[in-house]
């Protein structure tokens, strides 16, 4: 079987897998679970047969296709294997079929869970259609199926028993899954419909969708779209914003931490395999393209992109990162932490285009950042999925000292967040070292000071998280669990089997970063450099060694943000309740922060409730005084009036000049009626 | 039965409708069947035809009426056959809907009666039902504008007495009020047509490009333009459309929104087609009003509870889309915008009747009084859904390549008529998501969350799904827009090879 014909099948696989579990659950709940994990795991299997084209690159890309529609538009459905794609749909199939198999044991007993695993197989499906598409109007499907699984997902207990709520404690507002699951779908559909226009503008200068044409006639179309002025920046803001509403990014990131209302393994799916990633594929997607316009054709405007993206994504990672710093909510640490994490990937892939010497390890970075977040993400989303079964709570500060239940678990999730930190030999601190690393590479200063900055905070909130869980004393919810006979205890086997392989994973990873991240490398230099022909720089001299500048400064961050953690959290010998108390600058960042910068309040104010206002304006001001005016007004008048008139034709003869006025008005009408 | 296949698929339903009528009493409940069967019998009809076209015949029917200059010739072409397949199987498909709800309208209006007068008042709306697929298909069909004028307000009057006779609250007054705004749409399309006369002798179609360059040209296509506008009820004539759509029995509400939506297809054909250049003028103010009325529509059906009017007011927002295509004048956007209408009509025939569910088993119209039905009723909040997602665009639904074909030719006019015509086609793309929002919320409001305990207290018997008869026609409906939405080349394939014949990008 060749490559294509691989691809082809990694694609279709989930899809069938829905049709299948659809199928077999008329026959037994056995064989619709193993429909529920064979195709994703088949998927997996021919994505991992892919991989070793990533070997030899000079072969790819690879395309197949068939013609959907040739008028009045072509448009032709295919896959395309190049590098990206190829990582991409490893990362998707191989750590997706690990959460489905992880599922089993989550959703075992639940009523619902035929419809669960559908969904599951129908988002990975989709995912996989997204990265593996030749043309940008499929990947837009795999993107609205995307954003549609999610929504689905996120409000699965859409009965919205109190237990699922999520947000609190009290007096912080709780919200219900339906509610989280409207959220990720109207946030992440405005980006959609954006982006949707930044398609038209391409196509209507390019007219193709075909990925590989736009980079083959980016010498013609980008030219022409410079003649505009303004017009690439404005196709860059359009095509931008679908990234940074389904990756999360600044100013659409407020959906993300509610996201995690659904199942916990959906979080997973969400913030590891599938949502959240596509973003970053769509903007590695472009960058051979507006690479070409800045450095080749020499479209100014062209660089908008690239700072754009680098400065979308500092900024998330930092105020994300601030946000993780204060949350009670596990799942919405990491959910922070998920925010945080894109960003940087963001970081590294803005750079790409900032420095002609960048573009290869630019790109290269950004990518390996999402293999190994990937990888750890997951881990840690499956181990806090197992916590908050075992502590049946969602806060932390419920937790406490579950190492001693839950041994396999807190391993697991001790490694993944370590990772997170970014501690070597983690690939957390390959991947980011080398976004770091490209920051200072280019040049941008304020970005890598951010950036670094980003690593205190990280390694603060991931000690804390840590700490509050597995450290300390026995909450009272742990003790009065165990009071109640039901002490917390070790995950399902299916359940810590999952968190264990990737914790395997991630350490498998780490000892291989390296080779990984050269290997990547090498993939992409040769898709950027030779298949695309786009021109590099070699890296200029350096005052000093960056390299080991940027790993010392990393670690250093590290252990800046995670002493103070450790001493707080874990040793416990800093009481962190004294500390914001006594202090009123610590207490007005912790509320500050608590309340998300108050972005979440600003568009609940200004945007949700501004369009329901703006709605009830219309309907009970506007249109009910124009309904008003038109059935009841006007039909009076005419209905009151004109008898009126004829009753003072008749009547009041004497009034010479009204009835001559009357008379000439009905004979012009009638005058006109016949000329006509 | 191939001959005279246009003409068969026109007069099946009314020899239907006449044969209901002389055999009321006898036919009783059947007469359902009856309309339905012979709505699936012209489908079929039309099927063929649309085969036919689809190798590349044109299908030509001349039927001489009063004169030379007033005859009922019949065009089966790739632009008229597909949309009347698609409105001809809706009727069908809400034939079988009607059954059980027209039941349950006469029980909530009439009480109990006796079984002669239950028996006229059943087969009444049958009666009066087949009117609408009689004037749906002589509007797709027909070549000559006073036998559309004719076509086109034969379809109020169906409209008006099933609306008396069959209506919820205030249903003679709303029956009025759709009246006259159809006598005022009206008044407009025969002033232009008689003006047309006027200036080329003719009222055939195919003359009209004989009034191309002339100076009446501008006034005609404007009198047309108001006729038609104020049946899609665009800014500012939707003043009707959320009262009488939200009044009407919601088995024809969906044919309402083909009523209105119908006249996207006549813009088309009487006015693209023939006076291409001397519509060009209309381009720009037809683009800002399908904006307004995208936004304005979008916002009313936002501030809606009661589910019905719900589904109206989203009507006012969702017929802009086609008037955006037709307005933006691109063989991608006119296409695009055709296939939004099939799209439309079908998603706001299922979330219509979807509605009508909700209200004859819960007996309640006000959506904030429902809440957690998805627990009861599974396959009605999937078909909520399903009409949601045709509505917001959602593939694999057919609004998701209509709505992309519908938006390449937007932006490429919007490009060409640079700043003001990009910024609308961006505001346009982007008012999507108001769809997407209250599509969605509605479904929040209605299915998910806590069910309200007092909601048995409304209801006809136990809340649950409604008899198979309701549900597999709208099923069916779903599965064809999707079927449309993986394969929009069937369709697409008819439309290109009569508008993409047309001198445009």
């Amino acid at each position: 079987m060749d490559t294509l014909q691989l691809a082809w099948l990694c694609m279709i696989f989930p899809f069938i897998g829905v049709v299948m579990i659809a199928l077999m659950d008329r026959i037994s709940p056995t064989l619709r679970s193993a429909a529920a994990v064979l195709f994703p795991l088949l998927s997996a299997a021919a994505s991992l047969m892919i991989l070793p084209n990533l070997f030899h690159p000079g072969a790819l890309p690879l395309e197949s296709s068939i013609i959907w529609l040739d008028a009045p538009i072509l448009v032709e459905f295919g896959v395309l294997v190049d590098p990206l794609s190829i990582i991409l749909a490893n990362v998707v199939a191989i750590v997706s079929s690990i959460i489905a198999v992880y599922c089993l044991g989550y959703m075992e007993g639940d009523p619902g869970k035929t419809r669960f695993l559908m969904l599951v197989n129908l988002f990975i499906g989709s995912m996989l259609l997204l990265v593996l598409v030749n043309n940008l109007l499929f990947l837009f499907v795999g993107w609205k199926l995307v954003g549609l699984c999610s929504y689905a997902l996120i409000g699965y207990y859409w009965r919205d028993e109190k237990k699922y709520w999520i947000g609190g404690p009290a007096p912080t507002k709780f919200t219900t899954p339906s509610h989280c699951g409207l959220k990720a779908l109207v946030v992440t559909g405005l980006g959609d419909m954006l982006m949707l226009g930044g398609f038209f503008i391409v196509y209507y200068y390019a007219k193709t969708l075909n990925i590989m044409e736009l980079y083959s006639t980016a010498s013609i179309w980008i030219p022409a779209m410079a003649k505009t002025p303004g017009m690439i920046i404005l196709a860059t803001c359009l095509l931008l914003a679908g990234p940074i509403g389904k990756s999360a990014q600044f100013p659409f990131h407020e959906w993300l931490p509610e996201a995690m209302a659904g199942p916990g393994p959906v979080s997973a799916l969400i913030h590891a395999a599938t949502m959240v990633k596509s973003g970053v594929y769509l903007v590695a997607r472009f960058i051979p393209i507006f690479y070409y316009g800045y450095w080749v054709a020499g479209v100014e405007e062209a660089s908008m992109f690239f700072t754009i993206v680098a400065w979308v994504g500092v900024i998330t990672a930092f105020v994300a990162a601030t946000q993780g710093l204060v949350a009670l909510e596990l799942k919405k640490a990491l959910a922070f932490s998920t925010v945080s994490q894109i960003g940087y990937m963001w970081v590294g892939l803005g750079m790409a285009g900032l420095s002609q010497s960048v573009l290869v390890g630019g790109t290269t970075s950004g990518i390996f950042h999402l293999v190994s977040h990937a990888v750890f993400k997951a881990c840690l989303f499956l181990c806090a999925g197992s916590v908050i079964h075992a502590a049946h709570s969602i806060y932390m500060n419920d937790m406490g000292s579950m190492r001693k239940y839950m041994p396999i678990t807190w391993i697991a999730m001790l490694i993944a967040a370590l990772c997170l930190m970014g501690l070597p030999p983690f690939p957390g601190f390959w991947s980011k070292d080398m976004i770091l690393l490209k920051a200072l590479e280019a040049h941008h200063l304020p970005i890598f000071i951010l950036s670094m900055l980003t690593v205190v905070l990280t390694a603060f909130y991931t000690t804390r998280m840590v700490g509050m869980i597995f450290f300390g004393q026995e909450s009272k919810n742990v003790q009065h669990l165990k009071e109640e006979g039901k002490p917390p205890h070790e995950a399902s086997p299916t359940m810590w089997g999952a968190c264990a392989v990737l914790a395997v994973l991630v350490v498998a990873l780490g000892l291989l970063g390296p080779k990984v991240e050269h290997i990547i490398q090498e993939g992409f230099s040769a898709n950027l450099t030779g298949t695309l022909s786009l021109p590099v720089m070699p890296a200029g001299e350096h005052p000093f060694n960056y390299h080991i500048f940027v790993s010392v400064l990393s670690v250093m961050s590290i252990l800046l943000g995670a002493i103070p953690a450790y001493m707080i959290y874990i040793s416990r010998k800093w009481d962190p309740k004294a500390m914001v108390e006594g202090n009123s600058i610590l207490q007005s960042f912790h509320k500050f922060f608590w309340n998300r910068w108050y972005i979440d309040a600003f568009y609940l104010k200004f945007i949700m409730n501004g369009t329901l206002k703006l709605g009830n304006i219309v309907a009970n001001k506007i249109e009910k005084n124009y309904d008003n005016l038109s059935h009841t007004k006007i039909p009076g008048f005419v209905v009151d009036r004109i008898p009126a008139l004829f009753f003072r034709l008749q009547t009041e003869s004497e009034d010479l000049a009204f009835n001559l006025v009357y008379i000439l008005i009905i004979f012009i009408g009638f005058l006109f009626a016949v000329l006509l | 039965m191939m001959s005279h296949i246009l003409l068969q698929i026109v007069v099946v339903p009314a020899i239907a409708s006449l044969v209901i009528l002389l055999t009321r009493q006898q036919i009783g409940k059947n007469a359902g069947w009856l309309a339905g069967c012979s709505l699936l019998y012209s489908t079929g009809l039309l099927l063929l035809a649309c085969i036919r076209v689809y190798h590349g015949e044109i299908i030509v029917e001349n039927y001489p009426f009063v004169s030379s200059a007033i005859t009922f010739d019949l065009l089966g072409d790739g632009l008229s056959l597909p949309i009347a397949l698609i409105i001809n199987m809706l009727c069908a498909a809400l034939a079988f809907y009607a059954m059980h709800y027209v039941e349950h309208r006469i029980e909530a209006i009439y009480g109990d009666v006796d079984e002669r007068t239950w028996r006229n008042h059943y087969t009444r709306f049958y009666i009066m039902f087949l009117g609408f697929p009689l004037g749906f298909m002589g509007v797709c069909l027909v070549t000559n504008l006073i036998a559309m004028y004719f076509f086109l307000e034969l379809l109020p009057i169906p409209l008006y007495f099933i609306m008396a006779m069959f209506g919820y609250v205030d249903r003679v007054k709303v029956a009025m009020i759709c009246l006259l705004w159809a006598i005022t749409g009206a008044s407009f399309f025969i002033l232009a047509a008689l003006m047309t006369y006027s200036q080329i002798g003719s009222f055939h179609i195919s003359d009209l490009s004989a009034l191309a360059g002339n100076p009446m040209a501008f006034w005609i296509i404007l009198f047309f333009l108001v006729a038609l506008l104020v049946k899609m009820a665009i800014v500012p004539f939707q003043v009707w459309m959320p009262q009488v759509h939200a009044e009407h029995p919601t088995c024809i509400a969906g044919l309402l929104a083909v009523y209105a939506n119908v006249a996207a297809y006549v813009i088309v054909r009487i006015l693209v087609f023939p006076l291409l250049d001397d519509f060009k003028v209309f381009s720009m103010p037809l683009l800002i009003l399908g904006l307004a009325t995208m936004v304005y529509g979008s916002l009313l059906t936002m501030a809606q509870t009661d589910v019905k009017r719900f589904a109206a007011c989203s009507t006012i927002s969702q017929l802009a889309y086609s008037l955006l295509g037709i307005a933006a004048l691109t063989i991608t956007s006119l296409e695009g915008g055709m296939f939004f209408f099939l799209s439309h009509i079908m998603g706001k025939t299922i979330l219509f009747s979807t509605a009508g569910i909700l209200v004859y088993t819960t007996g309640i119209r006000d959506m904030r009084q429902m809440g957690g039905l998805a627990s009861k009723m599974p396959i009605t909040t999937a078909l909520w859904i399903m009409g949601a997602m045709m509505l917001s665009g959602f593939p694999p639904m057919s609004s998701f390549p209509a709505e992309w074909l519908l938006f390449t030719g937007v932006f490429h006019t919007g490009i060409e008529m640079m700043p003001g015509g990009l910024i609308i086609a961006i505001l346009a793309a982007t008012a999507i998501t108001l769809t997407v929002a209250y599509t969605f919320r509605s479904a929040k409001i209605i299915f998910f969350g806590k069910m309200n305990p007092d909601i048995e207290l409304h209801a006809h018997g136990e809340i649950k799904d409604p008899p198979a008869m309701m549900l597999i026609p709208l099923l069916f409906i779903a599965g064809v827009s999707i079927t449309l939405g993986l394969f929009p080349k069937i369709i697409l394939t008819l439309f290109h090879n009569v508008i993409g014949t047309l001198p445009l990008p």
